[in-house]
């Protein structure tokens, strides 16, 4: 080893923040053992390390588009799908994730995707299927309620880990093509809004708007009771088992499920 | 018998709920349905869990019946004629609306509808049409619908249920056609077998008049083509080269033959066939198809009435004939069967009829019977976990029946699931190479499953693994280390391969599943099976 200091790329904690980031990172040629992507949340307070230098990213729309052409035409689409899912995702390692699959991918090509032998392959692939899986869970449990009529509109709230309503509005705007309806992301102050037979996009809120859409979601209306009665006779006495049901279907996802809220 | 005359929708929810529970298949999976325009929905092909009930067990789909009056008095049955509980009937429209408003709040993937007898099975066969009729047509609901064929209905309602369903499913209701007799005293064999026959050559015709619209195969034909085994008048090319072979086609012949062959190992499994009532021909060779003797059971032949689809011109068929495949269930414990008669009916299902999944309930004595056995739910919830573990391995690891279960020994393991019990029995194909061996090898090593199989595959055409690398791809280590090697190398050198020692360590680490079932394991009771059933 040299006593080459570690770069610190710090970057805005966003999609456009870490991908810039590793746009940087990967022009500057400074050996990629060295290099270190650190997205920086608001109200946190990171410490200074020694033998370190950092570098501020600006976020610009440029390198994005740079870096997701560079691995759509050099690598792949699989190699493509890796990197999104880990810039949607929260994980502080994410840029590094992204930077280290990257280089590897740029001499492998397409196969790098199943080298989950090597170690940042691995985190790449890991946090990529913790993301579908979480995507996965909110076509399961996510509940709609009905707030207006004439014309309908459909409002559900979530509370996911990574910003995962890109991924899950690719279902819902198929399945539910013919509806007026938002999503709501409280934790992260997104929402997703679909048109009635028409396009989608996600947006950031303001605070009065959260707050809005949050009241609007939990408005009452009448098949909430016939889907608990519904809910609450199907389950056979004998075969009670919390404990699987808790590994099924985890506590944490329930805070907005309408069958186990009290109203 | 206590009518609701007036019942409010809550109402009726709750008795017909109430009155399906008992139903087992919930699943929404097996086809891949876009939107269209104008309609509500889409389907998603590996199927969608909405919410996880009081028994931990998945809600996928409005799971109903239509209504819970009904003429039969099965024994096992909560709805049979005989009881004293609230009955309940919904119209179409009621069916319909829960259906589509329920969907819209993303509650459910879609509907389930089966029913009682009300006066005859077309009558209510007829009833299930309308409802379906009605939430395709006028409610334009393009999510997945599930429905039952009544044995003994028309096969033109039969044939139109299954146009607007996705799935359909006829229940065999129990393994043997000795317990069906005991204790369904209103259904045949021959009833419950021919709408399931009639559904698959419908299967058959549809996929090749529309192609992947008209249905996919199963998890277990795609396993058996993997492997390179005959599946015997499956689809409906199988059924041509049958045909033509009956009319003297030498080359087509030969592959009769071949899937004749298939049918059975051994005599003794043919036996194990006719006594569970599916066998449908007896006798290979020149002879025409066996008339039924006691066992056995006609069906209808290819060109018999009843099959083909005939309902092309006037029903919309842009989704497929049942595309999803059917389904069937079996109570278990409730009749003295043993695992091994189940398993080899369930095989027979597979290869004969082209099931999609074969669905095990753990009997509930919910009529407290005298015909009835009293049982303890926790053994019987049990040998249901077992039997769920060895029809995965039919499925999709291309076991066979014969390699779990013989007639000397016809019931499962309690304590190891079926595939860790089959491994400690060949230790003689064990350690497996983890860098060279084929994909169907180390999918018979316990811990080695169908995604860390093909991911293992993979990786490995780029680079050298290791059992740091293994872990990574999803590989159970704590059961795979005793049948693996990687690279030539043991992960520990101490392990060894020795039936007993593995045994042991293997129950040690299935503790949490053991306690899962609501059992305590105590070293004791482990040293016990050590001794009397594993012990040389």
């Amino acid at each position: 080893m040299s006593d080459k200091p570690v770069r610190v790329y710090q970057c805005e904690d966003n999609i456009s923040g870490v991908l810039s980031a590793v746009y940087e990172a990967g022009i500057s040629g400074y050996g990629h053992k060295y290099i270190k992507i650190q997205p920086l949340a608001a109200n946190e307070i990171y410490e200074l390390e020694l033998f370190t230098e950092f570098v501020r990213v600006e976020s610009s729309d440029e390198k994005v588009e740079s870096v997701l052409d560079a691995v759509r035409n050099k690598i792949s689409n699989r190699a493509y799908s890796f990197v999104m899912c880990a810039a949607v995702s929260t994980y502080s390692d994410r840029g590094d994730a992204i930077y280290q699959f990257l280089t590897y991918g740029f001499s492998m090509g397409d196969k790098v995707c199943d080298a989950i032998q090597i170690p940042w392959v691995k985190r790449a692939f890991e946090i990529r299927r913790r993301v579908f899986n979480e995507a996965h869970f909110f076509r399961e449990f996510i509940r709609f309620r009905e707030v207006q009529k004439d014309p309908a509109l459909l409002v559900a709230t979530i509370e996911p880990e990574h910003h995962i309503l890109p991924i899950i509005m690719d279902h819902f705007s198929d399945r539910f093509a013919g509806e007026w309806f938002i999503i709501l992301d409280k934790g992260h102050g997104e929402a997703a809004f679909h048109q009635k037979n028409g396009d989608w996009e996600v947006r950031i809120l303001t605070t009065e708007e959260e707050k809005m859409l949050a009241e609007l979601g939990e408005q009452r209306e009448e098949y909430v009771e016939l889907w608990k009665t519904f809910f609450k006779h199907i389950a056979i006495p004998d075969r009670k088992n919390e404990k699987l049901q808790r590994n099924m279907l985890p506590l944490h996802y329930r805070k907005n499920l309408t069958e186990f809220i009290e109203e | 018998m206590i009518f609701q005359e007036n019942a409010t929708l809550q109402q009726k929810i709750a008795i017909l709920a109430d009155a399906a529970k008992y139903d087992v298949a919930c699943t929404s999976s097996g086809v891949e349905r876009k939107s269209r325009e104008g309609y509500l929905g889409n389907s998603f092909a590996s199927g969608i869990c909405h919410s996880f009930a009081a028994d931990g067990r998945c809600i996928s789909l409005l799971k109903i019946l239509f209504t819970n009056e009904c003429i039969y008095n099965c024994k096992y049955c909560v709805n049979r004629v005989s009881n004293d509980v609230p009955r309940a009937t919904f119209t179409p429209d009621e069916v319909c609306t829960l259906t589509v408003e329920f969907y819209r709040r993303n509650y459910i993937e879609g509907l389930f509808l089966s029913s009682g007898i009300v006066d005859t099975p077309d009558y209510t066969m007829e009833l299930i049409c309308q409802a379906l009729r009605k939430l395709r047509t006028e409610y334009r609901f393009h999510g997945y619908v599930h429905c039952k064929a009544i044995p003994g209905a028309s096969s033109d309602l039969v044939e139109e249920a299954g146009w607007y369903a996705d799935r359909m499913s006829v229940n065999l209701e129990l393994p043997t056609e000795q317990g069906l007799r005991n204790l369904a005293p209103n259904k045949t064999r021959k009833k419950i077998l021919t709408p399931m026959r009639q559904i698959q050559n419908g299967m058959a015709e549809s996929r090749e008049l529309l192609g992947m619209k008209g249905g996919n195969q199963s998890a277990y034909w795609h396993t058996q083509k993997r492997l390179g085994r005959a599946l015997p008048g499956q689809t409906g090319k199988a059924v041509q080269e049958l045909e033509s072979a009956k009319a003297g086609n030498a080359e087509a012949g030969k592959a009769v033959e071949k899937m004749e062959s298939a049918k059975a190992d051994s005599p003794r499994e043919e036996r194990m066939i006719e006594k569970t009532g599916i066998a449908e021909n007896k006798k290979n060779g020149s002879e025409e198809r066996a008339k039924n003797t006691a066992g056995g059971i006609i069906l209808p032949s290819g060109n018999g009435v009843g099959t083909g689809l005939a309902q092309w011109n006037r029903i919309d068929t842009s989704r497929g004939f049942v595309p999803a495949g059917q389904s069937t269930q079996m109570i278990v414990g409730a009749s003295g069967e043993s695992d091994y008669e189940i398993m080899a009916v369930t095989e027979a299902l597979y290869q004969r009829f082209d099931l999609k999944r074969v669905f095990y309930s753990a009997f509930v004595n919910v009529n407290q019977d005298n015909a009835l056995p009293m049982v303890e739910g926790q053994p019987l919830r049990r040998r249901e976990h077992r039997l769920y573990q060895a029809d995965f391995l039919l499925r999709y690891y291309g076991y066979q029946a014969s390699e779990l279960l013989s007639e000397e020994r016809p019931f499962f393991n309690t304590c190891l699931d079926p595939k860790c019990d089959w491994a400690l029995g060949h230790l003689e194909q064990f350690p497996v190479e983890v860098m060279t061996a084929s994909y169907d090898a180390l999918l018979r090593v316990p811990g080695i499953g169908a995604k860390s199989a093909s991911r293992i595959v993979k990786a490995r055409r780029t680079g050298t693994l290791d059992y740091q690398a293994l872990k990574g791809m999803g590989v159970v280590m704590k059961r795979a280390i005793y049948f693996i090697i990687c690279n030539g190398k043991k992960m520990y050198d101490f392990l060894k391969i020795d039936e007993d020692y593995i045994t042991r360590n293997l129950l040690e680490n299935d503790k949490n599943v053991m306690e899962s079932f609501g059992e305590k394991v105590t070293y004791k009771q482990l040293t016990l099976f050590d001794d009397f059933q594993f012990g040389n």
